[in-house]
């Protein structure tokens, strides 16, 4: 079996220090995993976890505290929903989402640290080197820099517990149907939006990424709205757009 | 350690003198704690190691405090600092002697349970993590020297006496647990599979000797626990009527534990009355109901037999007069906490009083860290029995009054 | 970044605790290659007096700007090398620390070559956040040397008197016109039986006479604002308008008994409640003489019906009032009706047995079948259901006390917002943690003790009292706090002012405020912990992570396999 790149983020308070006490005991596992310390798992961006897919992870390992003993008190719990949604992205954009593995670990749990590493690198072994199309992977990548993904994230805990500004409460069901079918318009968004670095009309789009035109041209205009995109020219009386590359929009 | 770090970030000078080799005491051995399940040494770590480095408290671990003299405001304290046949200057931690240590002993901290060599630390996350060889055990084979990379071994340390003046004292000492091999109706020392909470609390915890497996002595996992509250405590008998306040919840925490780590294991307690009195205890208790199966009986048992399995049978008497065994492939009994073998002596150094069951005895019930000496004051299980969150306001109300002696010139 | 980065790699052996498996000279070697990098050294033992002198002088000599240690493990060290930083001279925040001992060479023993390569890209890793480093300073935030004390119950009056034993001015702000809560409506108090009147009184007039000591009676809060050491409360003291500046604020609002309305036929004269009781007592109201049975009745209201919870000390005080009027009359029968009986620790087991000598007789019923009472000619009958005979005991009584649950108050709620501190599931005050931090708030500043963070007895309020006022003089003795380096920033160009960030905090350090230029997030250095939740949530990338920003992590995911960028 070929060699695996796993990184993982690790929160200071528990599975840093629960990494810790696997050295300090002397727990061995495989040599693949490169750590980066975090304060709190709640600082993990799904921006970041896709950001390290596309520069050289076969594996993403994310650590925090278990639920009830966050330093922070409830960075965790933000943390689960912020990974679900890079996971959404992972599958949308063709990457097996078992990539990216979340665990609570404290700073106890030398011995369960090393196991997890040692299963988890096993696992991503298996998978082998990670594949992917560059231009769905940077999809989902900007997707999760994207406002409405964002919001999502975050709000979903509150969504689900306590209800929203209507007093309604979601079923984890009704939420995943919500998050699944904005991450698949967000991600057909970004990727047009990748497809016009290049001119090209709603049709060659359209082709391209097999969708239907309306379904284009209603991700057109909101990018147009949205002053992402412009028209660059009139080709055949068809309008042919092209990314906004001035520096003031992002 | 909390008493000592509100006095050291009010800006007070603070020497803290611990007997054993690291900070960090009872709750160091527990895996969790209740009602939250939090896991104990983590919670702990940080404490521990803010005390150690604060720039204001001065830690003397393995040391005795042997004299006093004086009175408040002007207290000169006079500490026995034991040898640890180690250069603390110079031990890194890195275990080196210890992995080479032909000795092995039982490690009290693993209530006897596991082995640890002769050059040792007590528990991996110690503070300070300075290594200490055991003088009685040692063979001064010279492994430890010969392997020690900073040059730290000092077979020929002696006791150092060390003097220190300070304006109060707080005095902190905590509990023992009952030794039930008294009590032989139940079986402990004699039958194989009675064992006492805190040496079942070592074996759960995953740190521990079994690595977090609740294993017999015949090497077999358990199906069947029960545990046997008040074990020595409201007890005429013995002069120990009082309850020790947290048994019933530390039971309840650890068979929910038991059915976290097995889930199809039988837990069974056996209770007088459920003390369940604390923010969050009933609905922990209902937890341990509802959600694990955790099942109460109410009956203390009057006897425990072992069986040919090395099973055993319990004996007790439910609401409803009759006499009901239950068999179990375990039995943990939840002993009574009481307070620290030596105590007497220790309160004839301090010059203060104990009351008839050897806890601190206060000037002024309704002045709970008052001892009967002024400038001393008392903070946690030593005055009364409390659970952890009781004894941290505890610790902090001591430092109070401390503070008011310091910053306050108060001397009442 | 103006000036040229100049990053000085030290790798440390630990002894062979690294050294063993990992080859560190080839490490270092391998670090004296990197992009920006002027200076890399191996030491024996770098957190040694040698190592670390060896640190301040390549500081100086190749005026290094940048410092990355390879070792052991932050958690322990990392205080100490950043230290050694600062007292050469160099920002300690622009030091990076590099785990290759605790996660590199402890955990991959039998592989040394593996390890090695891994602890090479481990420092390559390091030495690309540490190019992104910026200086951070810790801001010190005055301290305004005076408490405010919400409530002047026992545990406040405690609480308030030892902070003005220590030298600080102290303002007692208390919603009645007089002092001592719930123990003016006390008689007796267990287990010592002593008057709550005189026990009461010598601690008013002890806090009331401190010359550091100011009341505000009749008094009630409008608005507090602020933050620890600058906080700003506004009451309405008997129709004026008055503001107190303080440095920190202790909550010590107390409780209520549950009201048993529609519980137990509750009427207030034959069904009544403990505190009635103790009133009648007090006012020698209760005619022993014409009274023949008196049934209490336990766990009224509570452990699941109408609150979830055990209020802990209405087992002892039933006790307590049933010993007393059996020892002012001993001919009255006089039961208590239990489930499960509170009398832990030290004193009280003894105290109840001595009320079982005095003839107070317990029965005890199933939580599932609880005492009924039923009315019948002008008094009552009260069936309990034997828990050990399992069956009916109908209790004949000419008063029915019920021991009802203390209570939240009910303006908690709204003093919880004025403050924005959480009430709990039991609507009693939530602390920061619930073992180690019982009379903290999470919000740096404000305290808790007493009856407001849930059912205690009076001498456990008076603990907490002092514990708060211990908590709540460090600040004041400290005189200033220091906010931490690692704290978020808004970049308020960026900002929409949405809120989200204001959501996800539980310590309210980032909240949306009015500028110029509109609504913005706003970052109170001294409450925020850095935890970076806001910093991942924000929908338009406009909160940087100080000594974690995104940069820094990006470089260093991205310098963890591809090699290329940087080595120069």
């Amino acid at each position: 079996m070929e060699e695996v790149n796993v990184i993982g983020f690790l929160c200071n308070w528990c599975s840093y220090a629960g990494a810790d006490l696997a050295g300090v005991s002397r727990f061995q596992y495989p040599p693949n995993v490169r750590i980066i310390r975090v304060m709190c798992s709640g600082r993990v961006d799904p921006e970041l976890i896709l950001d390290t897919f596309l520069h050289g992870a076969d594996g993403v390992f994310i650590g925090g505290c278990h639920f009830g003993d966050c330093h922070y008190l409830e960075g965790n719990y933000y943390a689960e929903k912020k990974i679900e949604m890079a996971k959404r992205l992972l599958k949308v954009a063709g990457v097996e989402p078992e990539r990216l593995r979340l665990e609570w670990v404290s700073a106890s749990e030398g011995g369960r640290f090393a196991a997890v590493m040692k299963e988890f690198t096993e696992e991503i072994k298996v998978l082998g080197p990670i594949k992917f199309d560059i231009e769905r992977l940077e999809a989902v990548h900007i997707a999760a820099a994207d406002y409405k993904l964002r919001i999502l994230a975050t709000k979903e805990r509150e969504l689900l517990e306590g209800g929203n500004k209507y007093g309604e409460v979601f079923t984890q069901h009704e939420m995943d149907r919500l998050l699944d079918d904005m991450v698949q318009e967000v991600y057909e968004s970004k990727r047009i939006l990748l497809k016009l670095k290049k001119p090209k009309s709603v049709k060659e789009i359209a082709l391209d990424l097999n969708l239907k035109p309306n379904e284009v041209f209603r991700h057109i205009l909101d990018l147009r709205r949205h002053e992402l995109i412009e028209i660059h020219e009139i080709r055949d009386n068809r309008p042919v757009y092209i990314a906004n590359t001035r520096e003031d929009v992002e | 350690m909390q008493a000592a770090f509100d006095l050291a970030e009010a800006g007070i000078k603070v020497c803290l003198v611990e007997r054993t080799l690291s900070v960090g005491g009872r709750m160091a051995q527990l895996d969790k704690t209740f009602p939250t399940n939090d896991c104990a040494i983590c919670i702990l770590a940080p404490k521990m190691m803010d005390c150690y480095r604060h720039e204001n408290i001065e830690v003397l671990t393995f040391s005795e405090v042997i004299a006093i003299e004086g009175e408040i405001g002007t207290f000169k304290v006079k500490i026995s600092k034991k040898p640890r046949f180690v250069d603390e200057a110079k031990c890194n931690g890195c275990g080196d002697c210890a992995r080479v240590c032909p000795m092995g002993i039982l490690n009290k901290f693993d209530m006897d349970l596991r082995v640890r060599s002769g050059a040792y630390v007590p528990f991996m996350q110690a503070v300070p993590l300075i290594y200490a060889l055991d003088r009685a055990k040692c063979m001064r084979c010279g492994l430890c020297e010969s392997v020690c990379g900073q040059d730290a071994i000092r077979y020929n340390q002696k006791e150092e006496i060390v003097e220190r003046e300070v304006s109060a004292i707080i005095v902190a000492i905590g509990f023992d647990p009952f030794d039930p091999s008294g009590l032989t109706e139940y079986g402990y020392g004699k039958y194989d599979n009675v064992i006492t909470a805190l040496e079942f609390e070592r074996l759960i915890c995953a740190a521990g000797p079994t690595g977090g497996h609740v294993i017999r002595k015949d090497g077999r996992e358990v199906k069947r626990i029960a545990w046997i509250q008040c074990v020595g405590a409201r007890d005429t008998r013995d002069n120990r009527p009082y309850c020790s306040s947290v048994c019933c919840m530390y039971a309840t925490k650890e068979a929910i534990l038991t059915k976290e780590h097995y889930p199809e294991a039988e837990t069974s307690i056996l209770y007088t009355d459920l003390r369940c009195f604390g923010k969050g205890f009933q609905e922990y208790v209902n937890r341990a109901e509802d959600d694990y199966g955790v099942e109460y009986i109410r009956g203390k048992p009057g006897e425990i037999i072992e069986k040919e399995n090395k099973n055993l049978e319990i004996f007790y008497s439910p609401s409803s007069d009759k006499v009901e065994t239950l068999e179990v492939d375990m039995v943990v009994l939840s002993t009574a906490l009481i307070p620290c073998g030596g105590v007497e002596k220790f309160a004839e150094i301090l010059g203060t009083e104990l009351d008839g069951y050897k806890f601190f005895k206060l000037k002024d019930p309704y002045n709970p860290t008052e001892t009967t000496r002024a400038g001393i004051f008392v903070a946690g299980y030593c005055q009364a029995p409390r659970d952890i969150p009781e004894c941290i306001a505890h610790g902090s109300a001591a430092a109070s009054r401390a503070m008011e002696v310091v910053l306050g010139g108060s001397f009442l | 970044m103006t000036e040229a980065l100049r990053i000085g790699v030290f790798i440390c052996h630990c002894g062979t605790n690294i050294g063993g498996v990992v080859d560190v000279p080839a490490v270092a070697e391998y670090a004296s290659t990197l992009k920006n990098v002027v200076h890399a050294e191996c030491n024996l033992y770098t957190c040694s007096s040698d190592g670390l002198e060896s640190i301040k002088s390549a500081i100086l000599e190749y005026e290094l700007n940048r410092v990355v240690v390879a070792s052991c493990t932050p958690r322990t060290h990392e205080p100490l090398f950043r230290a050694t930083c600062e007292e050469a001279g160099l920002n300690s925040y622009l030091f990076e620390f590099v785990n290759i001992r605790d996660q590199c060479s402890w955990v991959h023993m039998h592989e040394p070559e593996l390890a090695t390569e891994k602890a090479k890209d481990l420092v390559r890793m390091g030495v690309a956040k540490a190019a992104l480093l910026e200086p951070l300073e810790e801001l010190s935030s005055e301290v305004i040397p005076s408490a405010v004390v919400i409530g002047a119950g026992i545990s406040g009056m405690t609480a308030a008197l030892s902070i003005a034993k220590n030298g600080f001015y102290v303002h007692v702000i208390e919603k009645e016109r007089e002092m001592g809560g719930l123990l003016r409506r006390l008689y007796k108090l267990y287990p010592t039986e002593e008057l709550a009147d005189l026990f009461l009184e010598q601690r008013i007039k002890a806090v009331a006479g401190h010359e550091r000591v100011e009341l505000h009676l009749a008094a009630s809060i409008k608005a507090i604002t602020g933050y620890v050491g600058q906080f700003k409360v506004v009451l309405d003291e008997n129709g004026a308008e008055k503001s107190i500046d303080c440095g920190v604020i202790i909550v010590a609002t107390g409780a209520k008994e549950l009201d048993p309305e529609g519980l137990y036929e509750y009427d207030g004269e034959r069904v009544i409640t403990q505190l009635q009781l103790e009133e009648k007592l007090r006012r020698d109201d209760l005619n022993l003489d014409g009274l023949e049975n008196v049934v209490m009745i336990q766990c009224a209201g509570a452990r699941g019906e109408v609150v979830g919870y055990c209020s802990k000390i209405c087992c002892m005080n039933a006790v307590k009032n049933a010993k007393l009027i059996k020892d002012a009359n001993p001919d009255i029968n006089v039961f208590i009706a239990h489930n499960e009986l509170q009398a832990y620790g030290e004193e009280y087991e003894l105290y109840y047995r001595a009320a079982k000598k005095a003839g107070v007789r317990f029965l005890r019923f199933p939580l599932e079948t609880r005492p009924k009472v039923r009315k019948r000619d002008g008094k009552q009958v009260v069936d309990v259901f034997h828990d050990r005979m399992q069956m009916n005991i109908p209790l004949d009584a000419d008063l029915v006390v019920l021991s009802v649950p203390l209570v939240q108050n009910p303006d908690a709620e709204r003093l919880s917002k004025l403050l924005k501190v959480p009430l709990g599931q039991d609507r009693f005050f939530f602390e920061a943690h619930v073992k180690l931090r019982p009379v903290d708030f999470a919000t740096d500043g404000i305290f808790l003790c007493g009856t407001a963070q849930g059912p205690k007895d009076i001498e456990e309020s008076i603990s907490q009292g002092y514990a708060a006022a211990s908590r709540a003089t460090i600040p004041l003795a400290k005189g200033y706090v220091l906010s931490a380096a690692i704290t978020s920033w808004v970049d308020e160009a960026k900002c929409v002012g949405c809120g989200i960030c204001e959501s996800v905090c539980p310590y309210g350090a980032i909240e949306v405020v009015d500028t110029e230029e509109g609504r913005r997030a706003r970052v109170t250095g001294v409450k925020c912990k850095g935890c970076g939740t806001c910093g991942s949530s924000c929908i338009k990338k406009a909160v940087t992570m100080h000594h974690f920003t995104d940069e820094q992590l990006i470089a260093q995911e991205r310098a963890a396999f591809a090699t290329e960028e940087v080595v120069s």
